[in-house]
């Protein structure tokens, strides 16, 4: 991070560590299906195969069911954020200021004009939502509407274009159908794993599927933990890659610096937030992390690092 | 056999030129669409800038020289509107004209009381944004599809699909800068 970056450069980065973070957190949900597969087999045959076919097609299954859940919650999940406490749709003449900030940045960014709503609460942030180019929601709070100067709500408003163009929604969905279908896929192989365990106990026969048992207690338990690091690590840099393009739409990173510079020292909790729906926010909504705090499990990068990249794209 | 390959070849060869094609025509089109939208921001400044100077000119009575240069300016690019050549240095010197209006404003407080006012300069202030954010999406569309145009391999044929090299916007000097107006 020594080395002044340009926007380009740094979105191109940002696209480059989420693709390797995907992978690995499919190559994880293939694993453990694979795994769970495998022991299927060694159970109902007595002995552990080179290759297992069950474990092959328990892996293909993981990843229908990956596809199938996230184009479900795809579907419903815009209605579940914008359900939340006190978001309501608003026209020009209720916040032109706020509405003529949008289209500007939308202009800027060259995708249609999304609808704005207005959160009534003191707290100061912002959230994108949306599954496609071109239906997408920018919600603020009217703290932040109060608090900011012109520049400073530009900056903030080209930070939530910038999920909606780089379709962080559907990334984030995506990412999150994953790591629960591991959990769930691992609970419930915790779950054999003890029926199975007393079953070998009697037959003492297969001693493959002993080895097997441990790699799979091992792997069942730790997974769900790597998946949610995961998770964690492709939201934070989303919201890297979402400051950068910020900047792309903006050639201002002056306004967003300011801005995080406030919402830094104002953030206050907000109620009505589920965890679900955290990472969609400028800042994290919940809890307030600092440098001090464990950064592996944390949604959003702390504040002063993301000042500090903003301020190394040559504002 | 060899007929296979060949029209394999030929299917491919096709395949090739509908995708560099398809993706050249998105490209221009998209810097065209960007272009039009300069214009319509271009024409929503001629609309505000009158009812701006209309409502302003009794509390900035001192001021005429610039209220009368504002008006001049924007007549001026009015009348060059349609003409390539005369609109770019005519709506420059509008756009310096009114950020000098908008910036001579804050030395009146009464101004700020009055409701018209700010809804107006707050009106001029974001259509000034979105003339230089269209032309700033126009910019980078063009550069895309330049890029696109000049890549290897749509390079060997986008000039025979008649896919010219597109210009760039240049920004004055002046208008490179958003214009800063601290209004809250």
């Amino acid at each position: 991070m020594s080395a002044t970056t340009d926007f380009v450069a740094a979105q191109n980065q940002n696209r480059r560590n989420t693709m390797v973070l995907l992978a690995v957190l499919t190559l994880l949900a293939g694993s453990i299906g694979y795994l769970v597969g495998a022991l299927l087999e060694t159970e109902s045959s007595g002995t552990l195969p080179a290759v297992s076919q069950v474990g092959i097609a328990a892996a293909g299954l993981m990843a229908a069911a990956s596809i199938g859940w996230s184009a479900i919650s795809l579907a419903v999940g815009d209605r579940m954020v914008l359900s939340m406490a006190g978001a309501k749709a608003i026209e020009k003449q209720d916040a032109p200021q706020l509405y003529n900030v949008v289209e500007e940045i939308s202009i800027a960014a060259g995708v249609p004009m999304p609808r704005v709503m207005v959160l009534e609460t003191d707290a100061l942030n912002a959230f994108a939502t949306g599954n496609k180019v071109g239906s997408g929601t920018i919600a603020v709070t009217r703290g932040l509407l109060n608090a900011l100067s012109r520049d400073e709500l530009q900056g903030v408003v080209a930070h939530e274009m910038a999920h909606l163009r780089n379709l962080d929604t559907r990334y984030m969905v995506v990412v999150g159908v994953t790591v629960g279908l591991i959990a769930l896929v691992c609970d419930m192989a915790l779950r054999t794993l003890n029926w199975g365990r007393m079953r070998s106990d009697d037959r003492k026969g297969s001693s493959g599927g002993g080895i097997l048992i441990i790699v799979l207690l091992v792997v069942a338990i730790l997974a769900p933990l790597a998946a949610k690091a995961v998770q964690m690590a492709v939201s934070r840099q989303r919201e890297y890659l979402a400051d950068a393009t910020s900047v792309q739409f903006t050639r201002n990173p002056n306004g967003l610096i300011s801005a995080l510079g406030k919402l830094a020292e104002k953030a206050a909790p907000f109620p009505g937030v589920s965890r679900a729906t955290q990472h969609l926010f400028i800042v994290n909504p919940i809890h307030q992390f600092t440098s001090k705090t464990p950064a592996l499990l944390a949604t959003h990068p702390d504040i002063e690092d993301r000042i500090a990249r903003l301020r190394n794209l040559g504002g | 056999m060899s007929t296979w390959i060949f029209l394999g070849i030929v299917v491919a060869i096709g395949l090739w030129l509908i995708a560099v094609y398809n993706g050249l025509v998105g490209g221009r089109n998209q810097a065209q669409t960007a272009w039009s939208q300069i214009d319509v921001q271009l024409k929503r400044r001629h609309d505000l800038i009158p009812n701006l100077v209309q409502v302003v000119k009794d509390a900035m009575g001192y001021e005429q020289e610039t209220l009368t240069k504002v008006i001049q300016a924007r007549n001026n690019a009015v009348a060059a509107s349609g003409n390539a050549a005369q609109s770019g240095p005519a709506e420059a010197a509008l756009s310096e004209a009114t950020h000098g209006l908008l910036a001579l404003m804050e030395n009146y407080p009464q101004l700020k009381a009055n409701d018209n006012v700010m809804q107006l300069q707050e009106e001029l202030t974001t259509t000034e944004n979105k003339i230089a954010f269209a032309r700033q999406f126009y910019n980078d569309s063009v550069n895309a599809y330049n890029t696109r145009r000049q890549s290897f391999p749509a390079v060997l044929a986008a000039a025979s699909l008649g896919f010219g090299p597109m210009d760039l916007f240049n920004m004055p000097e002046s208008e490179r800068e958003v214009p800063k107006v601290a209004l809250r």
